[in-house]
């Protein structure tokens, strides 16, 4: 599009920068100066219950001390175990409702249809109903589970660190597996089926079908949902704070609740911003391997 | 798969050529296809109870709430209690909206334009500035809401509407210009060479060209847009949790020392959820595509 000579390109240039000018003020004023101002109050002690100005630098103690925190160390293997788990779950459940769905009639359009509803239910009141339903005493998934799986009838869901997290991971995979479904059936719709009766004119089964030709081309897709989920994972927040409050104990408290609880319940400022640019630099990595992958699609 | 099941829905066909091959083949296609219907009918009640249970508890009676019987007399008695009664959240619900409509009046405008300038100009930056706007999805909320924390306590903005609006800009303004430049990318370039053939204006063209042939990205754009603020709840804790709490928030007040008022909160459960389900099957389709920046065709 750009144009040979060079004064109306750069009137061009101009005349972008100008388009550009509100947004990119705004993005700048609303997340890279956060972001740096974060940074520094990360190598200043600053508790605001103390001071309200920033006290003095302390360059790196923040992040030792991070790195010497036993509570730090919990929420990060909580945040990885939770992450994992709902990765899989999601993506998971999300690949067998596309598999499933993924075939004309009026029950799968309907249900396509309404697979986007629980995304849309705000995380913290997916947190709050699924507390409800999961209550020992007068939750309906409870009494559910109890009837189907009546070894689970003494559980406290919520009061048992393993099933706290469980529950947790649930709130989010009932959003995103839907989702991920609809993202996926996308996906399987653009596989031309020529490719499959191939398959099927050779005598595949539909079980070598799935893994020898429909896995194979969904592999990219499902690579970016991945890293995508794990980001939205690592980045939880809103249902912890309603679902379980980190608890029982600290079984549930994920880095991003501890950097909250530290800025906002304590106060230590420069601590939670530590907290909080570690997280950063975990979603950097991710960020970066989803970018990758998905300039490698677009390349395609 | 797809011709086997659409064999199986379709009624068989009469007098097969091959009807030996037809008559081994239908007891498995018949089976397939009721495991087929169940695991649908397992996937609508995996998607739909959560909601459903919600919206039943909201009308149950104080006496019901604790039971999990789907048999009651229905009362607005919840409803009368979030709005106006003992626990008003009706503060919060206007709150809510102001909020999300003002961050959306905001955003959608600045948005529309960067997206145009994505779109339709190469320039030094490009590439990198559509990166970065990708990677402000990936920042996680605690590193922005800390240091408005700090700036509006010295702001004396805390717990105003104007602090949440500004905030929310974080999460809209990238979000919509990703979204609105697939709109405009699709906006054939043919016309806005004719209209500047005729001496159109930039200006002109923005307003009177583009806007209306982008309004579908822009409705998708408003509801998204929408959906971020609404739905919002780290920054309102964070910065708002009085005067101008939103409903998220407002929900936590709920959770009482003698527990948490259940009936109450299904019935302003119902208030958060409602709008945005009605909104979200409006743009379905565009669901997958915003979630992902772009990157799932």
């Amino acid at each position: 599009m750009t144009t040979t000579t060079s004064p109306p390109r750069r009137r061009r240039h101009a005349v972008a920068y100008l388009h550009l000018a509100p947004a990119l003020i705004a993005i700048v004023l609303t997340t890279v100066y956060p972001l740096a101002s974060a940074l520094i109050t990360s190598f200043r002690h600053w508790r605001l219950n103390e001071t309200r100005e920033p006290g003095e630098f302390v360059g790196l103690e923040q992040y030792q001390r991070a790195f010497t925190d036993a509570t730090f160390y919990n929420s990060a293997w909580v945040t990885l175990q939770y992450t994992v788990i709902s990765v899989v779950l999601s993506v998971g459940i999300g690949l067998l409702i596309a598999l499933v769905l993924n075939r004309p009639g009026r029950l799968s359009a309907l249900t396509k249809a309404l697979l986007i509803l629980p995304f849309a239910v705000a995380p913290a009141l997916k947190g709050f109903s699924w507390r409800f339903m999961f209550n020992p005493e007068y939750g309906v998934y409870d009494h559910m589970l109890g009837v189907v799986l009546p070894f689970t009838d003494d559980v406290n869901w919520l009061g048992d660190p393993f099933w706290a997290l469980m529950v947790l991971a649930m709130t989010e995979v009932w959003g995103w597996a839907p989702l991920i479904g609809l993202m996926l059936l996308g996906g399987l719709g653009s596989i031309s089926p020529e490719v499959r009766d191939a398959a099927r004119v050779d005598g595949a089964s539909p079980w070598q079908e799935f893994w020898r030709v429909t896995f194979p081309l969904l592999r990219p897709l499902l690579l970016i949902i991945v890293f995508l989920k794990a980001v939205f994972s690592v980045k939880v927040f809103d249902q912890v704070l309603t679902t379980t409050g980190g608890g029982p104990g600290r079984a549930t408290e994920t880095l991003n609740f501890f950097a909250y609880a530290q800025g906002f319940s304590f106060l230590d400022i420069g601590y939670a911003s530590a907290i909080s640019w570690i997280i950063v630099l975990v979603l950097g990595v991710l960020a970066a391997l989803y970018l990758i992958s998905m300039t490698r699609q677009e390349a395609k | 798969m797809t011709d086997l099941t659409e064999r199986a829905v379709r009624p068989a066909p009469p007098a097969p050529a091959a009807p030996v091959r037809a008559r081994r083949v239908t007891p498995w296609q018949r089976a397939g296809r009721t495991l087929r219907t169940l695991a649908t009918l397992a996937i609508l009640f995996f998607v739909l109870f959560p909601v459903l249970w919600l919206a039943l508890t909201a009308f149950k009676p104080a006496s019901e709430v604790f039971s999990t019987s789907v048999v009651f007399a229905p009362t607005m008695d919840n409803f009368a209690e979030i709005l106006g009664g003992a626990s008003d959240l009706s503060r919060s619900l206007v709150n809510s909206v102001l909020i999300a409509v003002a961050t959306t009046l905001i955003s959608i405008p600045l948005a529309l334009l960067a997206a145009y300038a994505f779109s339709r100009f190469r320039f030094p930056g490009h590439r990198a500035m559509l990166l970065a706007i990708v990677a402000t999805q990936f920042i996680p909320g605690v590193a922005i809401a800390l240091p408005f924390l700090t700036l509006f306590r010295a702001l004396g903005l805390i717990d105003t509407h104007l602090s949440l609006i500004v905030v929310n800009l974080s999460l809209v303004v990238p979000y919509v210009t990703w979204l609105l430049k697939g709109f405009v990318d699709g906006l054939p370039i043919e016309i806005e060479e004719a209209a500047r053939l005729d001496g159109c204006g930039q200006v002109t063209l923005l307003w009177r060209m583009i806007t209306p042939l982008a309004a579908p990205g822009i409705f998708v754009s408003v509801v998204f847009s929408f959906l971020l603020s609404w739905n919002e709840f780290l920054f309102p804790t964070f910065l708002a949790r009085t005067e101008a709490s939103t409903l998220p928030v407002a929900l936590m007040t709920l959770v009482q020392p003698e527990g948490v008022a259940w009936g109450p909160m299904a019935a302003a459960g119902l208030l958060v959820m409602v709008p945005m389900l009605a909104l979200s099957l409006l743009v379905r389709k565009h669901f997958a595509q915003g979630m992902t920046m772009g990157a799932v065709k």
